[in-house]
């Protein structure tokens, strides 16, 4: 038996269709949830509509490396598969070191290794189904006490909390552009343009309270800098 | 005694993750039970131990860093979904500036959870179309004059996203960056970066406690 056969069978398709229609059911789900929620402790339609509407708008370029790494792993794992994993939690980086990590335990070379038997699409399916559900049972075992411990802290001093979470997310934001400071060329001259168009962006909607494109700003930013990039790229 | 919002959304926040979680290793069972292939169980257990070791720390790690910032309901959302630094973090945070909302808060908490939700569906229809039209759109999206473009998504989105809050917060922003150009410039760090962003936090958190003590963020908004 072909192991692309395997890979390429309705039954992942269909199992795969159920999960997502699933996870798109959540999602509806929490949104309806936290709306009529915001509307009961005064947060206005408009908010709420303005979150969703440019949520939707900045989502849209950052999912076409899915689609990317998605035609990448199919002639490897069949179509369905890398749908599914895809579709869900893990990043193209996590999936290929996890099926990389399955394909070696089965004493192949790696995932480009001949002779991919059935056998080793299996167990490349276990180790990356596996691998990646630590988050999610860590948020179902352990979310309330983390909240509740945030809680704790909130009443204790609600400024520490505050300079905390910030901390936390310019730790972030640090790991993503330090090394492309170190780095240069074309990613660091694309970085600067970004960050030089964001900053012009809000100064001109703050002088001249333009709202509307305050809420595109980070995806006008952002496509302008990806779009110099290949402008760059043939410069250098 | 009526649930509270936030009882409510911890229940379906739960009761989703376990369903997602059985789901994802119903997958594999089902495929292998029917067409009667199965691995041979030492290497099963090679290759899970594997990707465990490295992944169980990262994962936990992972939830400290972004629960904060989320908060719960969004959590419960986005470790089904994924994609957390370069799709839901920087919407949810955007998302949440432009409300004039801050984390921590019940109005926080709503707006991350509107901002995923919308993501990810967003996402999901994305790579959904992207399956279905694989053959036309191939071409298109892997010709090679596009690649920089995509390449440097990262980079672009992050200039944008940094900039923003590092002018608005300059002074929490100022020593993680520069204890990680420093590492960087040492050891090439560019395939561990989602190991450092738990390490960064850690960095940055313990150089905005030396400061707030000193009384140096007192005007802080977050």
């Amino acid at each position: 038996m072909d192991y692309l056969s395997v890979a390429n069978s309705s039954l992942i398709y269909i199992l795969g269709s159920i999960l997502i229609l699933f996870i798109v059911f959540q999602s509806f789900l929490f949104l309806f949830k936290a709306y009529k929620r915001g509307l009961q402790i005064g947060l206005t339609k408009e908010k709420m509509k303005i979150a969703i509407k440019s949520s939707i708008t900045f989502s849209i370029v950052p999912s076409i490396p899915i689609v990317i790494a998605l035609i990448a792993m199919v002639p490897k794992l069949g179509t369905p598969f890398p749908w599914i994993r895809l579709s869900i939690i893990g990043s193209f980086q996590y999936e290929l070191i996890a099926a990389e990590t399955g394909a070696k335990a089965m004493g192949l070379e790696g995932l480009n290794a001949v002779g991919l038997s059935p056998e080793a699409f299996a167990n490349i399916m276990w180790v990356m189904s596996i691998g990646i559900v630590w988050g999610l049972l860590t948020c179902v075992l352990f979310l309330k006490k983390i909240e509740k411990g945030l809680n704790k802290q909130k009443k204790k001093d609600n400024l520490w909390l505050t300079i905390l979470i910030s901390s936390l997310f310019f730790g972030m934001i640090s790991v993503f552009v330090g090394p492309v400071i170190t780095t240069g060329g074309v990613p660091l001259l694309t970085m600067v343009s970004s960050a030089a168009i964001m900053l012009g962006i809000s100064f001109i909607t703050e002088k001249f309270k333009v709202k509307w494109l305050k809420n595109f700003a980070l995806s006008f930013s952002m496509i302008i800098g990806m779009a110099l990039a290949i402008f760059y790229n043939t410069m250098l | 005694m009526k649930k509270t919002y936030n009882d409510e959304m911890h229940r379906i926040g739960r009761l989703s993750g376990i369903t997602v979680i059985a789901f994802i290793f119903l997958i594999p069972t089902v495929v292998c039970l029917y067409f009667d292939i199965f691995p041979p169980i030492t290497a099963l257990l090679k290759g899970i131990a594997m990707v465990c070791m490295i992944y169980i720390p990262i994962s936990i790690a992972e939830v400290l860093t972004y629960a904060p910032l989320l908060g719960s309901s969004a959590s419960y959302l986005v470790f089904v979904t994924g994609n957390l630094t370069n799709l839901k973090i920087p919407c949810a945070k955007m998302a949440m500036e432009q409300c004039d909302v801050k984390s921590s808060t019940e109005e926080g908490d709503i707006i991350a959870t509107i901002s995923v939700a919308a993501s990810s569906i967003t996402t999901v229809v994305i790579v959904f179309i992207g399956m279905l039209l694989i053959k036309p759109i191939e071409p298109i999206i892997t010709a090679p004059a596009l690649q920089p473009a995509f390449n440097n998504i990262l980079p672009a989105l992050f200039g944008a996203l940094g900039a923003y809050f590092i002018k608005k917060e300059w002074k929490l922003a100022i020593v993680p960056l520069v204890v990680i150009i420093t590492i960087s410039l040492i050891i090439n760090i560019n395939g561990i970066l989602g190991l450092f962003i738990p390490i960064m936090g850690g960095v940055s958190i313990l150089a905005s406690r030396i400061m707030y003590k000193k009384g140096w963020l007192n005007n802080v908004k977050g």
